[in-house]
């Protein structure tokens, strides 16, 4: 495939640490212009994963292309990786680290000061430019973290909990910032454990879990593939009805209103029609899909089990 | 090369853009010129001269005494006391403490009192009140009997701990005794002196090619060189460990990883280090080399005679060619150390073993010091871990054949490649392992597999 409409692709790549398998002939390709959600619980191989696409480490087995080549130091100036674990140096100078991590890209200083300036501005940080990190507080430093990971206008940004310890009013300002680099077409890899934040803003998943992949593909497929048919609902009386086994095979109570979920061969339509005849008073009745979030619970659980 | 050079120019700015490196470069040559100024300074000044009475029934010591605490036999004996305290460093604490009482300026004023016809308690008594009254400030009495066996010299002084006072006087008193013991055995006193003059014991070295030199001045040179290795060594090795350390804790290293090979980084690091401690090691032998020549005017203006040690520039490029040496040696295990352990309390621990390795190579530089052409300084100067700091001791005290310092940069060299390939296997898999320390067996299998 052309770098045009691809810009990574894992072949069947293993990793072993001694004994321990880290990850197992895994297998996808993230779609250049687009937000790719990596997501799995911890210790699911996530970190290994991107350490070898980023060419930390290396694959004991399979292959990894970045923008149709194999990685190398050329190639690497053109990621932008935040890791999971970052940090900054403590007695230094913001401008003094920015520009370091922008030379280790091998972005000219002259450049390099334009973007910093550019980046403060846009994170609402100038007044900070010569401080040290110790005087920062921990959002400001993710702000700054963050900074230099797009300081050499990387083509490919892999985040790894990129909003971990922000505020909410933050984290929507993140998000912003997000969007504003995916209509710059730059390819955006999402590795989080909030999915709601991921199913707001990622067009494509893959979800691994114990080293293995175990669902992906685009946000729409993923969930409809995962069939289940979901009903909120909010009424008065017809518990007759909804304990019915034929028809509901689970309720999940909310404060004020019901998840149901349908048992299998039921259909909405009859459900409606006989909380209707039992004589319920319905204030709510919406056909609803599985959030991300069920989706991860349910699909780690079953592969757990 | 440029994320190296990026890296080297990083980690040099890190450090010598500090206060604590200002401040450490500039303290030793003030340190270094208070050892070298402030003792010919002291001896200009001069205390208050100490009013003394001197009661001799004999008449026949005090003339003496009077003669040899005269102001300028006293400034004679402190400028050959100083000579000799500068030119013997194996003295021993008492000794150098004793030099040191003769090295302060000390005079005396003689008070007139008659003692003639006065019982020794009413003597004591009037002294005594003169003493109380401020009118003088010590007195000595001397036996009638000058020379039995049980005579007894007695001093009083208002200064009970003055020291100084007390044993410049029991010398004189001694002198005085003895020359008046000579004058009744009616022997000559100046024929004395003269057959028993000390000879001019000059010690000189003599190198390979036959030329002579001063080994005194060349025994202190080389043993403040010496130092000057062994400690730029240690805070330099240590410096590098915590910028390891800190790199790993703050997880930078991750960030840092993705941008450039470990290889160059751990390399940048270890030049960019390098090259601070050069920068101060130059500023220190540039003073070095000012307050020597200093020093010596002061010196030679005082009326001493005290010969620069020898020092030729190549001598100086061979010093910093063996910083560098050593530098990469320990700064390699410093480096290793760092990526091993979590936190830089942890790796204060793991240094012992590196820092014991300096040491026991300054040790070893006293016995190059001594005798450099033995077998053990030969030994010495070439072995790995210790030859940074023996060998330019041994150029120093005594050049050795050019072959020999080439065969010890061989040998030093390839330690440094061995330990640079170590250091960067370790920290490559170090540098991302988070959490806990890695035991001496894992690190082992990180150098064989990686």
């Amino acid at each position: 495939m052309t770098e045009q409409n691809t810009t990574l692709k894992v072949e069947n790549v293993s990793k072993r640490f001694g004994d321990f398998t880290a990850v197992e002939n895994l297998s996808f390709s993230v779609k250049s212009g687009r937000v790719f959600g990596f997501l799995g619980p911890n210790g699911a191989g996530k970190t290994t994963t991107i350490r070898m696409i980023v060419g930390i480490t290396f694959p004991d087995s399979g292959n990894i292309e970045l923008f149709g080549d194999r990685i190398s130091t050329e190639l690497q100036n053109r990621i932008g990786y935040l890791p999971e674990e970052r940090g900054l140096y403590k007695k230094m100078k913001i401008q003094d680290q920015l520009r370091y991590f922008a030379a280790l890209k091998d972005v000219p200083q002259a450049e390099a000061d334009r973007r910093i300036d550019f980046w403060l501005d846009r994170m609402q940080l100038s007044e900070w430019k010569k401080k040290k990190t110790t005087d920062l507080s921990k959002g400001m430093q993710q702000k700054i973290q963050f900074i230099s990971t797009v300081l050499h206008d990387p083509d490919l940004l892999i985040l790894d909990e990129p909003f971990s310890g922000l505020d909410p009013v933050n984290v929507e300002f993140m998000i912003n910032v997000v969007a504003e680099l995916k209509a710059r077409h730059k390819t955006i890899i999402f590795s989080t454990h909030l999915m709601e934040t991921a199913e707001r803003l990622c067009d494509d998943i893959i979800l691994i879990n114990k080293s293995r992949k175990v669902v992906g593909g685009s946000l729409r497929e993923v969930k409809a593939s995962f069939g289940k048919n979901l009903i909120s609902l909010r009424c008065e009386g017809g518990l007759n009805v909804l304990h019915d086994a034929n028809l509901v095979a689970r309720i999940v109570e909310h404060s004020d209103e019901k998840e149901i979920e349908l048992a299998a061969g039921a259909d909405s339509q009859s459900l409606l029609k006989r909380l209707i005849e039992s004589g319920a008073t319905i204030t709510k009745f919406e056909q609803i899909e599985a959030s991300l979030n069920d989706i991860f619970i349910e699909k780690v659980k079953e592969t757990n089990a | 090369m440029r994320k190296f050079l990026a890296v080297v120019k990083h980690e040099y700015k890190k450090i010598v853009l500090k206060w604590a490196f200002l401040i450490g470069t500039l303290l030793f040559p003030v340190i270094a010129a208070g050892f070298a100024v402030v003792p010919a300074i002291i001896f200009s000044i001069k205390g208050e001269p100490t009013r003394i009475a001197i009661v001799d029934p004999t008449g026949k010591i005090e003339p003496r005494l009077r003669e040899s605490l005269a102001s300028e036999k006293l400034l004679e004996k402190s400028r050959q006391a100083t000579k000799d305290a500068v030119t013997d460093i194996n003295a021993s604490g008492e000794e150098k403490m004793q030099r040191g009482v003769q090295q302060l300026g000390e005079s005396f004023a003689f008070a007139e009192y008659s003692g003639a016809e006065k019982s020794p308690e009413q003597i004591r008594r009037e002294l005594n009140e003169k003493i109380i009254g401020k009118e003088l400030d010590a007195y000595l009495l001397i036996p009638k009997e000058f020379d039995a066996p049980v005579a007894k010299y007695e001093f009083f002084s208002r200064k009970a701990g003055d020291f100084v006072t007390e044993r410049i006087l029991k010398d004189a008193v001694n002198e005085a005794v003895r020359s008046q013991r000579l004058a009744d055995a009616r022997i000559d006193e100046s024929k004395i002196k003269t057959l028993s003059r000390n000879v001019d014991f000059e010690a000189k070295g003599v190198d390979e090619k036959g030329n002579e030199k001063d080994s005194d001045s060349s025994f202190i040179a080389a043993f403040i060189i010496g130092l000057m290795i062994y400690i730029t060594l240690a805070i330099y090795g240590q410096m590098i460990m915590s910028a390891v350390v800190e790199e790993k804790e703050t997880r930078i290293a991750e960030i840092l990883f993705s941008s450039a090979k470990p290889f160059e980084l751990m390399m940048g690091k270890l030049v960019g280090v390098g090259l601070a401690g050069l920068t101060q090691l130059s500023i220190w032998i540039i003073s070095a080399v000012i307050l020597a020549g200093f020093g010596a005017t002061m010196f030679t203006a005082a009326g001493m005679d005290i010969a620069i040690p020898n020092i030729t520039p190549l001598m100086i490029l061979l010093f910093f060619i063996y910083f560098l040496l050593g530098f990469f040696i320990y700064a390699s295990i410093f480096a290793l150390i760092g990526a091993m352990v979590t936190s830089v309390q942890e790796g204060g621990q793991f240094s012992f073993p590196p820092i014991m390795l300096l040491l026991i190579g300054f040790y070893f530089s006293f016995a190059v010091i001594r005798d450099p052409n033995s077998s053990l300084s030969f030994w010495v100067s070439i072995a790995p871990f210790f030859a940074p700091i023996t060998m330019p001791v041994r150029i120093l005290a005594e050049t050795p054949p050019i072959w020999q310092i080439g065969l010890s940069i061989l040998i030093n060299s390839l330690a440094i490649a061995a330990l640079v390939w170590l250091a960067a296997r370790v920290y490559r898999v170090g540098m991302l392992m988070y959490g806990k320390r890695a035991t001496i067996p894992e690190v082992w299998k990180w150098i064989r597999q990686a």
